[in-house]
């Protein structure tokens, strides 16, 4: 089938199989192998894009339901070799290891960051429950969500700054840190 | 929140939050993954695996696959063992070894063995073809309990054993009876422990790429220990192992299920038959299914006290349960030694004796998953000492404190040989129970019970023994670093360490331009190809941070003496008088003359050259190859067999504030702070990182991760809506507080410690929530904690027993 759809605002029509799933035209199709696949029951969530604005795991969608839409993939956020501020974020507060989870976790922090919700810790964590990390244990993911936050204007409550504050270990020795 | 640290002036840039270099392309969405990878006529693998747990396969007729449009190659098993052998040993230390093919030959021995598999031009058309591979099995029966495999008339997985027994051994460091006998009481715990893993989110992968012409392999993949694959690999292909090279780049997570090579060698099978390039990319299922598992053990632990609380004895029998093998195709039967060595934990113990069995059963291969046999250690000394102080009517945490380890002990050599370099228990239990308020919660847990609520609080002392060095084995003891100044001035360190998201890239820069006065900016780490760097063994046993970064200290320290020789030689000055400062080697007292790493690179290698340049009978370079070994590694076991094989042991007391919901069994985490001690730091981030993401993988296991089997053999968790491993709304942020006390056996003072949450936390959560149900009177044996173990208890014990 001839699909039509926006990725990171370029136009892209493609011939595909109607069985093909969205991850995998990103990834095998497009060489977009920013996306990730974790699992193949959409709970892991590595595959997270933006579709018309909407966190959607790219491994539970077929392409061609993307038909003329705009999707948003992880390369998208970066402007040339600088990164988006989220992107930012999770690079001070040291909320990616070894990285594989993390395109999908940015992608639906644009999203949860996009929504007009007040933002806490236990927000933060609730919006972020569809994606796994086992590197992390999540306490610098919500860090850096909460400090992106901040960093794009969106005020966080009293609650959600006190709950910044407690994650953030304190640095060791009087001089730490560049 | 109370967060103490006691650490180090910081000087240089160890001990430093340096951001981490590969962040960037890991951000951006420009990883290099190995399923990232596409290279022209690349075909797909997809793998056809046993629905039985035990299985006599009887006929395979691959004929209708193979017939399918784009289908290249079906493979059986019994076709592959016609030109590949069968899986090497990864470990071989008084086990009993089995033969097995990557490719079930004549039997099935656990649900998910690959039986056949198909190579194909596209993924969905390799998994198409699954479908049309006709297998008939004679179905055996299964085994899936220790107790089962052990049963008088139990089906054998490898007849030719005549048991199904892998691994039997014993130690007795003295008489254990006698010393019960003299003990004033006597405490028994039957300490059990369920099987789950690492389920790092980058599952495994493979692309193989076959030169024909040449005789080589190369073999993309995404592992932890490139190149113990590659002789693994060699070996199990016939191929020269000069022949063959293992990439890895970037690895989305080990956890060390990714130290060997079982499912990756099918594709690399594929690959030499058809000539063509093979990816293979492994599903969830798969991954869960096929494994490496971890844990799955039962300890009986008798322990002797004196009138005082005083460990005097303790006599065990340890049990695990190693799936269809915890030898070849993973080593996972090794840790049940690891676990006898380190009983003793954070204790003093006079006298000690065990019997290890390690079996075989129809569940997936076992191998190691951050602990090997250390996590065994922590949760059953730890949940002794707490069904110990019930039932001697005294607080744990007193316990604890009558037999730790003293501060003012290390270097403490323990009754099994192992030596502790350095720590302080009694002040990391000090320090956790501060950070919790320990005795403002006992008011307010005393206040809640009246109101019918359940809170516990739960503590765990850990022992993180770290960079093993074992003998016969993948995980051996020894790490080469080389570090290489280019002509202007430019610094690379080649390591055997892999970067897979714990960091190395950045830490171990960090520590080379510390040695070289440079900034980690100028530091490039290369790692993951077996062409390229030294054969180095990788990351697992946390041991980065003992053999990687003593290895490039030293690296680093020769180079270092190189450029002060070389720069004595132009500037004419004794070598005494010049010191490296700032990038640059100085003449002291003549600020004149300096001369920066990169003037001394150009004239060493071009402008003008070595003759005029590098002292009589050096080598023209500033490059500088170094190994690193224990001081303390001990193989020869003394006459009661004890051996030292570890040498850096951080500590840390975990502590935990939970709630039980007695309506449904769900256990809500309030707290979690990790009083943490690893030597000198070298990035403070990284570290923290490490300890947030091990607890939170220690927490899944204590309460809600699980592979578990039913009788039959079947896997009843084979993706993550049944393996339910924490998100971010099940647990809250982990807090870490620092103590320093650097290692006298390593050369910066640094312990690996990427394993300690996960080896600490079960045990304080399990103690947490037996805590909160001391009410009902509920004491806690079988794992994980999940809602439907814990309501039955619960409901149980309100009725009265």
């Amino acid at each position: 089938m001839r699909i039509a759809m926006s990725i990171n605002g370029t136009d892209h029509e493609v011939d595909v199989d109607a069985r093909v799933l969205l991850a995998d035209l990103l990834r095998d199709d497009l060489g977009l192998t920013g996306t990730h696949l974790g699992c193949e029951d959409g709970k892991c969530g590595a595959c997270t894009v933006l579709v018309d604005g909407q966190a959607t795991k790219s491994c539970m969608v077929f392409a061609v339901q993307a038909d003329g839409s705009a999707v948003e993939t992880v390369e998208g956020l970066a402007t040339g070799t600088t990164l988006h501020p989220i992107q930012a974020a999770f690079h001070e507060a040291h909320a990616l290891q070894c990285g594989f989870c993390t395109p999908g976790i940015l992608m639906a922090t644009k999203a949860m960051l996009a929504g007009g919700e007040e933002l806490t810790d236990a927000r933060v964590r609730t919006a972020l429950a569809g994606n796994l990390c086992r590197c992390t244990g999540y306490t610098n993911i919500v860090k850096a969500v909460l400090e992106a936050a901040e960093a794009l204007g969106r005020e966080p409550t009293d609650a959600g700054k006190a709950a910044a504050k407690a994650t953030r270990t304190e640095p060791v020795g009087a001089t730490a840190g560049q | 929140m109370a967060t103490t640290t006691e650490v180090s002036q910081v000087q240089g840039w160890v001990g430093r939050n340096v951001p981490r270099r590969q962040d960037a392309r890991l951000l951006m969405g420009h990883g290099r993954y190995v399923d990232d990878l596409k290279l022209p006529g690349m075909l797909y693998c997809a793998v056809l695996r046993s629905p039985h747990a035990h299985a006599r396969i009887v006929r395979i007729d691959t004929s209708r696959a193979k017939a399918m449009p784009g289908v290249v190659e079906v493979l059986t098993g019994a076709e592959a063992a016609g030109f590949s052998g069968p899986m090497p040993p990864t470990i071989n230390i008084a086990m009993t070894l089995n033969e097995s093919y990557a490719i079930a030959v004549d039997k099935a021995r656990y649900q998910g063995e690959p039986v056949a598999a198909v190579a194909a031009v596209d993924r969905y058309r390799a998994e198409d073809a699954l479908e049309e591979i006709e297998v008939e099995y004679e179905v055996l029966p299964a085994v899936t309990t220790i107790e089962a495999a052990l049963a008088e008339g139990a089906p054998l997985l490898y007849e030719e054993w005549g048991t199904n027994v892998e691994l039997a051994w014993g130690m007795k460091t003295g008489d254990v009876d006698a010393a019960l006998a003299a003990s004033d009481s006597v405490v028994e715990a039957t300490i059990p422990h369920h099987r789950y893993t690492g389920t790092a989110i980058e599952a495994r992968g493979v692309v193989a790429v076959y030169d024909a012409i040449d005789g080589e392999l190369t073999v993309h993949m995404s592992t932890q220990a490139p190149h113990q694959c590659r002789t693994l690999l060699a070996e199990t292909l016939g191929l020269p192992e000069h022949r063959v090279r293992v990439i890895a780049r970037d690895v989305g997570g080990g956890f060390g299920n990714k130290l060997q090579v079982d499912g990756e060698i099918v594709p690399c099978l594929l690959a030499i038959r058809t000539g063509r390039t093979v990816k293979w990319t492994e599903t969830r299922s798969e991954n869960l299914r096929s494994g490496v598992h971890s844990r799955d053990y039962v300890w009986e632990m008798t322990g002797g006290f004196s009138a005082d609380g005083r460990l005097t004895a303790l006599k065990t029998q340890l049990a695990g349960d190693a799936g269809c093998d915890g030898t070849n195709r993973s080593s996972g039967v090794g840790a049940l030694l690891v676990a006898a060595y380190y009983t003793p934990g954070a204790y003093h113990l006079p006298v000690f004796s065990i019997d290890v069995t390690g079996v075989v059963t129809n569940k997936a291969p076992s191998g190691a998953y951050r602990g090997y046999g250390k996590d065994v250690a922590t949760y059953a000394i730890e949940r002794f000492m707490e069904i110990a102080a019930r039932k001697l009517g005294v607080p744990s945490d007193e316990l604890r404190r009558r037999n730790f380890i003293q501060p003012d002990e290390y270097p403490y050599t323990t009754v099994t040989g192992p030596i502790h370099d350095s720590g302080d228990h009694p002040r990391l239990l000090a320090t956790a129970q501060q950070m919790l308020d320990h005795d403002k919660f006992r008011q307010r847990q005393e206040e809640a019970r009246q109101a019918g609520r359940y809170l516990g609080i739960g503590y765990a002392s850990m022992l993180e023994p770290s960079g093993a060095a074992v003998p016969n084995c993948i995980f051996n003891g020894y790490e080469p670093a080389i570090v290489r100044v280019s002509p202007e001035g430019g610094v690379t360190l080649l390591t055997g360490l892999q970067d897979i998201g714990q960091g190395v890239e950045t830490t171990l820069a960090q520590v080379v331009a510390d040695e070289l006065t440079v900034s980690p900016e100028d530091v490039k780490v290369v790692y993951g190809d077996t062409e390229t760097v030294p054969y180095g063994l990788g990351p697992w046993s946390s041991r980065g941070a003992s053999y990687g970064v003593s290895a490039a200290v030293l690296a680093a320290r020769k180079v270092k003496e190189k450029i002060l020789k070389v720069a004595a030689n132009l500037m004419e000055a004794p070598i005494a008088d010049v010191e490296l400062a700032g990038g640059a080697a100085q003449v002291r007292g003549v600020p004149e003359k300096r001369m920066t790493i990169a003037d001394i690179g150009r004239a060493v290698y071009l402008w003008p050259g070595p003759y005029v340049t590098v002292p009589e009978g050096e080598e023209p370079s500033l490059e500088a190859t170094a190994y690193w070994t224990s001081p303390i590694v001990r193989w020869i076991p003394d006459e009661v067999g004890t051996l030292s094989v570890y040498t850096t042991h951080p500590t840390a007391c975990f502590g935990t504030i939970v709630e039980v919901d007695p309506q449904t069994g769900q256990v809500k985490l309030e707290r979690v702070v990790v009083a943490h001690e690893c030597g000198t730091i070298i990035n403070p981030m990284v570290v923290d990182g490490q300890i947030s993401g091990g607890t939170v993988q220690g927490i899944g296991g204590a309460l809600g991760e699980e592979l578990r089997y039913d009788e039959a053999g079947n896997l009843l968790n084979t993706g993550f809506m049944t393996y339910l491993a924490p998100t971010a709304a099940d647990v809250p942020p982990i807090e870490v507080a620092h103590l320093e006390l650097p290692s006298p056996f390593t050369p910066l003072g640094t312990k690996g410690m990427g394993e300690g949450g996960a080896i600490g936390a079960p045990a304080a959560v399990v103690n947490a929530v037996e805590d909160a149900l001391a009410p009902l009177g509920i004491a806690l044996s079988e794992l994980p904690l999940s809602p439907d173990r814990l309501l039955p208890l619960i409901r149980r014990a309100q009725q009265g027993g």
